[in-house]
């Protein structure tokens, strides 16, 4: 028997929100490990190449945590995997609003179930709301055994920080559709962030190539600048942009640790109990000529490779290396960076409202000029006489409006389904 | 082949290139001495031929190429447009034709120094008696500089050769549209309607959602839409029919006596209830909320109207000063039924 429950502040669940946006650019599904003290979100992309582990830190992070794994002592854990998607449409977006709008949560508490007396395992969500309106999510879930991407810091040594709201600014400077990212340490005092694509088109192909955007920082703006000069190292873009979109709402400062191409970057943020690292695969030079990189063993690039390919059978591995080995019990290296971590700043976070009085002008002045897109259903003229009809087709799932695109998160990705994948209608009726 | 130049009118540039990409992504830019040309011809819909002089978005402006100094490129209007977004709060931006791995380019080099900068651990402007020569040694490398490369295709003279503006006949009715925002929410409201209705009744039959444009010499402006189930229309009246000049006119004051505008000034009435005096056109609602687009350039648009033939849109970009015009011409074609 599992005993897991915990309670969370308003802004501590739009925070779950924010943190599941972001994982859900990475994987369909999102692991939760609970331990005693702390409680993990875990992602592992399809392609194994970039990992995610968000913990949160039990006396810090929640009003009141506590969990008793069924076994395993001090180190016990109790898994579980869920639909990203499924927690999304119970952590939706707005839970926290000072006003007291629609939407707004008095306070959320979470509790597993899973008992040998009881017929079903669910994952339980309350959402306490104003005038005593309580909402109770049962989810289904799924055990797992957590795989952990394995990270040396030690051997990392190029490292830069840099602050969230700053990257942010460059990175809205790159193209739509570029696909790599490279990262270049200059010798003029500057890093130049490179966003591309390796695909090389030709005759009239050529003009749909993406645009190629290189943003050059001064290295005075970073907080901390510490990488050999002359080294390239590539991301995928998309990946680095989900983390940084994400790190910008903590509104705290962005680290990254790498060695060198072909071996695992680390980016780490976090605060107030909040703790991000994304581990990320890594490629080697852009164009491969330029800059003089401390030559990787040939054969570890050869490794990694193999190694995306059956990353899923287990061995024995150096425990540097990405992605990581099915091995449950073993101990995340970067664990012992949780408790020195200092929360940074505050998370005061101004929300585009779009209710708002207020024109918001420029974007909004421009997008009145687009031509309609008659295709777009949700634009139809219908019967629908509501006034919030742009969060969903789904009546009976309807938040109070949009849930995230006030997170200025872009794109259509994070788009919802009205109902959860993992429960039937039948057994939502009633609530509403 | 050489070109660089300073863009100075970044605003009206990105919106430029914003209002053309509705109409199709790719653009003939042809940049010559005195004029920079932007022509669209998309497969099918309203063709945009424009004009603008070197200033309205240019500084310090160079091209040479074998061809009397004028170069053709095919440019990818998303992705130029995108590359302009991000000089919005630019210090400066700068645009050059260069090629890399054999791919023609133009690179934008953008300069900015928005707020990144002052994130960084190292104070400026907080103490002012720091004296101006530790600022300005500073500011040079405070900037974030941003270089955006958009691939382009350099067009042979040839190859452009076979491009003509469309010839029209003299319009019948010339007349200044009312402001292009409202014009263009009845429009699209009435190309809603227009589709719902078809939705309904036909199923999956292709949508045509014909708009009726309609205009007479009397100030008046009517926009209809009919379908087998409604009819609706519009009108605007006291809207201005600006006079000919007599110098832009075929045989001058002759030219005027005879042309089609005098005979329709003759028919109709400035109520707009008057059956008689309208010239219309039939085009696509839909196409119609893609010229429309161009409102956000904010030029004052005069409307021509060939009866059952074509409408012609002249669109003037606002000018600071009184030099050369920019104009932006629109032709779109009537349909039959």
């Amino acid at each position: 028997m599992v005993v897991l429950n915990f309670t969370l502040t308003p802004e501590a669940a739009s925070k779950i929100h924010d943190l599941l946006v972001c994982l859900g650019k990475f994987s369909d599904t999102v692991a939760i490990e609970a331990r005693r003290e702390r409680l993990t979100f875990t992602a592992l992309n399809s392609s194994k190449s970039a990992y995610a582990a968000l913990t949160l830190e039990g006396k810090q992070f929640f009003s009141t945590y506590e969990c008793i794994p069924s076994h395993g002592g001090l180190d016990g854990r109790f898994a579980c995997s869920m639909y990203t998607k499924a927690l999304l449409s119970v952590f939706k977006g707005r839970l926290y609003d000072p006003l007291g709008r629609d939407g707004a949560i008095d306070r959320c508490e979470v509790s597993v179930q899973d008992r040998a007396d009881e017929t079903q395992c669910r994952f339980i969500v309350k959402m306490i709301c104003n005038q005593g309106v309580i909402k109770t999510y049962k989810l289904t879930y799924e055990a797992v055994d957590v795989m952990h991407a394995l990270f040396d810091r030690n051997s990392a040594t190029n490292r830069w920080s840099m602050n969230a709201g700053a990257m942010k600014e460059y990175i809205e400077f790159f193209g739509t559709k570029t696909e790599m990212l490279d990262i270049f340490a200059g010798e003029d005092g500057r890093a130049v962030f490179k966003s591309y694509t390796e695909k090389i088109s030709n005759g009239k192909e050529i003009l749909k190539h993406p645009l190629v955007t290189a943003v050059a920082v001064n290295t005075s703006d970073f907080e901390e600048f510490k990488v050999q000069p002359g080294l390239h190292i590539v991301i995928s873009v998309k990946d680095f942009k989900a983390i940084v979109i994400h790190a910008d709402t903590l509104k705290t400062s962005l680290k990254a640790y790498y060695s060198h191409p072909t071996r695992p970057l680390q980016f780490s943020y976090g605060c107030d109990g909040l703790l991000c690292e994304f581990t990320l695969m890594t490629s080697g030079d852009y164009n491969g000529a330029t800059a003089p990189t401390p030559a990787p063993a040939p054969q570890i690039a050869s490794r990694v490779a193999s190694r995306a390919v059956s990353a899923a059978t287990a061995e024995a591995r150096d425990n540097r290396s990405m992605p990581p080995p099915v091995e449950p019990a073993s101990r995340r290296s970067a664990r012992r960076e949780v408790g020195s971590r200092q929360p940074s700043s505050p998370p005061t976070r101004p929300q585009d409202d779009p209710e708002s009085l207020f024109v918001n002008q420029g974007e909004e002045e421009d997008t009145q000029w687009e031509p309609v897109d008659y295709n777009n259903e949700e634009e139809a003229l219908g019967w629908d006489a509501s006034t919030d009809r742009n969060a969903g087709n789904f009546a009976t799932f309807q938040d109070s409006g949009s849930f995230s695109r006030s997170d200025g998160v872009q794109g259509n990705a994070d788009s919802m389904e009205g109902i959860a994948p993992t429960q039937r209608v039948s057994q939502i009726k009633g609530l509403w | 082949m050489r070109f660089k130049a300073q863009i100075h009118n970044i605003h009206t540039f990105t919106k430029l290139t914003a209002s053309l990409n509705s109409l199709g992504p790719l653009a003939w830019l042809k940049l010559g001495d005195e004029q920079v040309c932007f022509t669209i011809i998309p497969e099918q819909g309203t063709q945009v031929w424009a004009v603008l002089s070197i200033d309205a978005i240019f500084d310090t402006y160079a091209v040479q190429s074998a061809a009397n100094n004028v170069i053709n490129l095919e440019v990818p209007l998303g992705p130029l447009n995108r590359a302009l977004k991000s000089a919005l709060n630019a210090t400066s931006a700068q645009i050059r034709l260069t090629k890399k791995d054999n791919i023609p380019l133009l690179a934008l080099t953008i300069a900015t120094t928005s707020s990144n900068n002052s994130y960084s651990a190292f104070p400026t402007g907080g103490s002012r008696d720091d004296g101006t020569m530790f600022h300005d040694q500073f500011a040079a490398n405070r900037e974030t500089i941003i270089t955006q490369e958009v691939p382009v295709r350099v067009l042979a003279p040839d190859t452009v050769s076979g491009l003509h503006e469309p010839q029209t006949r003299e319009p019948d009715v010339h007349i200044i549209l009312p402001p292009l925002m409202q014009l263009k929410s009845i429009s699209d409201r009435f190309t809603k309607l227009a589709l719902a209705g078809a939705k309904t009744s036909s199923g999956a039959a292709a949508t045509r959602t014909r708009l009726d444009m309609a205009a007479n010499m009397h100030g008046c402006l009517r926009m209809s839409i009919k379908t087998d189930a409604m009819s609706i229309s519009s009108v605007w009246t006291d809207l201005a029919n600006p006079e000919l000049d007599p110098s832009q006119v075929a045989n001058g004051d002759m030219g005027i006596a005879e042309h089609p505008s005098t005979r329709m000034k003759l028919l109709g009435s400035a109520d707009g209830r008057s059956e008689e005096g309208w010239a219309s056109v039939r085009i696509d609602g839909k196409d119609w909320g893609k010229v429309m687009s161009v409102g956000r350039l904010g030029g004052r648009v005069i409307a021509c109207f060939c009866h059952e033939h074509a409408l012609i849109l002249y669109v003037y970009l606002p000018t600071d000063g009184g030099e050369d015009e920019s104009v932006l011409t629109y032709y779109i074609s009537s349909y039959s039924a």
